[in-house]
């Protein structure tokens, strides 16, 4: 398979995660309604992160492309993700963007409803 | 990973105690608060998220629920905030659990601050009636809650105060508040008084005998003769508010947050004068979920005034008849039924035709008979007949304008006012909430109202004559009882009666 665009980005998100302290649990999870790029743990927690690459700050950054139906995809799919894997961990939301200015991580970056 | 606290939820003016359950569970991340919440409780999720990381504490991570129970109960307001977030700490094991129940209310502002809430007074009430220990509320409502006696009153200003009190690394004296030097208060300046209007000694009498039975007052008379000048001057011939009065007002007040900052309790007899386009829910209570309480709540123990009556809507005012009766009022909407005192004195002025001048010798009265009866059929028979006193307020005589006559000051008025309410309050000790002889019950009536001989024939006589309904009978026999009360007279007498059957006139040139 081709090299998709934005994987060089996931894989500088997981070397920032791993410095913050996450472990890796998985990557590019397929469900029915999508794909969460990065699955990883952060202590008791389980967390999901969706990883977004700008060239530029225009359009409001990479921040501005997780929208409301954005987030209902990665929610649905992480509900999947919990269900068929059996975990029994709160769950949270985190965000990691690469625009012109650097690197962020954003935690807790939405809830569900 | 659960936590359960006190707080209240106000309906009307009575309150109960709501508990408020957090419950942490594993999941994706979601906020729900449930137990029947208005929207303006549900929009407390995005206060408390933001209050809770700004104070430095994070916000769990999972499925967050919070309950509101018992959750047939609707829930109003933003008092819920403070509660929930502390109950939230508490869950997520960043504060250690409580053992005394304390009744918790407050709003968060984005930053962790706390905020003002209203109606905190019904709720320390409940807390106390309850036997919980403590109150914590916004500093901004301490010295309202501290009114009650037998619960603590702990003021706080931020999420991390309320928080460092419950875990115990803060202490706070609970506040305390002398309710008898708040009362002493009251200046013996009189910002409106009688002696700054000219003549109108008929009107000037008729408002002592307003004031000493609080019975509803109607002026009637051109435009400038000074009926609005004279309503003003009511409130402050009226005996200062006994401390059960006076907390009656302040419940009212609270719940309706109107309390003025600093002033926890109302210490002055209300006077509210509502503009005449006022909608029927403004004036009896209304609104949306739980109704608020209107304007003849706001003046219980207090003044009404209706300037300029015939421009009120006639549905706003056939709404007052009932109150005027019951002296409270039962506003029932779908799911929830409220009842709010509405002891009040009504005094209404205006004018006898649409051009103000009808009987007025100086001025034509340019009305037609057509204008006349669509005037008069603003006010209708039943509404009319709750009126005690009918007063003519008449142009000025020229003399009396100019002449150097000084006139009576309210202070002196409001002596013997003051006296007669006293011999009120000793006939009527022992039936709970009534205070003067307008409130008088027609048992009361039976009882206290001795008329002699003579005053019986004479009474008998006027009810056959012009036709007295049977409660224009009791409202005579009332008002006969204030000016007896005034004269300092256990009985009444035939000259009292006389005086009383005098008020009962309707307006000058009713006659049609």
């Amino acid at each position: 398979m081709a090299k998709r665009p934005g994987t060089r980005a996931e894989e500088r998100a997981c070397r920032l995660l791993r410095r913050e302290g996450y472990q890796i649990v998985a990557r590019n999870w397929r469900g029915r309604f999508g794909e969460i790029d990065i699955v990883a743990r952060e202590g008791a927690i389980i967390v999901f992160v969706e990883v977004k690459a700008r060239s530029g700050d225009g359009f409001g950054g990479p921040r501005a492309a997780v929208d409301a139906a954005k987030q209902r995809r990665i929610a649905l799919t992480a509900a999947e993700f919990l269900q068929a894997t059996g975990c029994e961990l709160a769950a949270r939301f985190d965000v990691v963007t690469f625009s012109g200015s650097g690197a962020t991580l954003l935690r807790n970056a939405f809830w569900v409803g | 990973m659960f936590a359960c606290l006190s707080s209240g939820a106000v309906l009307g003016i009575d309150a109960c105690l709501i508990e408020v359950q957090c419950d942490l569970a594993n999941g994706l991340p979601t906020f729900q608060i449930v137990g029947l919440p208005e929207k303006e409780v549900s929009e407390s999720r995005e206060r408390i998220r933001s209050a809770i990381k700004n104070s430095g504490f994070s916000f769990p991570a999972g499925r967050v629920t919070a309950n509101l129970a018992p959750a047939d109960v609707r829930k109003r307001g933003v008092g819920y905030d403070l509660p929930i977030a502390l109950a939230i700490l508490i869950a997520s094991d960043q504060l250690s659990a409580v053992t005394e129940r304390r009744l918790i209310v407050g709003e968060l502002a984005l930053n962790g601050e706390v905020r003002g809430v209203s109606g905190v007074l019904p709720l320390a009430h409940e807390a106390a009636e309850q036997g919980l220990k403590g109150l914590i509320v916004p500093s901004e409502n301490g010295a309202e809650a501290a009114l009650v006696r037998g619960v603590d009153t702990y003021p706080i200003d931020t999420l991390s105060d309320a928080a460092s009190l419950l875990r115990g690394d803060l202490t706070i004296e609970p506040l305390r508040s002398d309710v008898g030097l708040r009362l002493s208060e009251r200046s013996a300046q009189v910002t409106h008084d009688l002696a700054g209007i000219r003549g109108q000694t008929q009107a000037k009498r008729a408002l002592e005998i307003a004031a000493a039975g609080g019975h509803n007052l109607l002026f009637c008379g051109p435009p400038g003769a000074g009926k609005s000048l004279l309503a003003r001057c009511l409130p402050e011939l009226l005996p200062p508010l006994s401390l059960e009065e006076a907390l009656d007002v302040t419940r009212i007040y609270s719940v309706a947050g109107l309390l003025e900052r600093g002033v926890p309790l109302v210490s002055t007899r209300p006077f509210r004068a509502p503009h005449h386009t006022i909608s029927y829910a403004g004036m009896v209570g209304g609104g949306h979920g739980v109704p608020g309480p209107g304007e003849i709540s706001l003046s219980h123990h207090g003044v009404l005034f209706l300037d300029e009556l015939p421009e009120f809507d006639r549905r706003v005012l056939e709404t007052l008849r009932q109150p005027l009766e019951d002296r409270s009022i039962l506003l029932s909407r779908a799911g929830v039924s409220v009842r709010y005192p509405a002891s009040f004195t009504l005094v209404a002025a205006m004018n006898p035709c649409p051009c103000g001048y009808l009987g007025d010798s100086a001025h034509p009265c340019t009305c037609s008979i057509r204008d006349l009866h669509h005037y008069r059929r603003r006010l209708s028979g039943p509404f009319l007949d709750r009126m005690d006193l009918f007063v003519d307020v008449p142009r000025l005589p020229v003399d009396d304008l100019f002449g150097s006559h000084r006139a009576e000051r309210s202070v002196a008025v409001r002596e013997r006012v003051a006296a007669a309410r006293r011999i009120q309050w000793e006939r009527m000790r022992g039936s709970t909430g009534r205070f003067s002889n307008a409130e008088l019950t027609p048992e009361g009536i039976r009882t206290h109202c001795r008329l002699s001989g003579e005053a019986r024939t004479l009474l008998k006589r006027a009810v056959t004559r012009f036709g007295l309904s049977a409660r224009g009978h009791g409202r005579v026999l009332r008002v006969a009882r204030t000016i007896a009360d005034l004269e300092g007279e256990a009985q009444i007498e035939p000259k009292h009666v006389a005086e009383a059957l005098g008020y009962r006139r309707q307006p000058a040139g009713r006659a049609e």
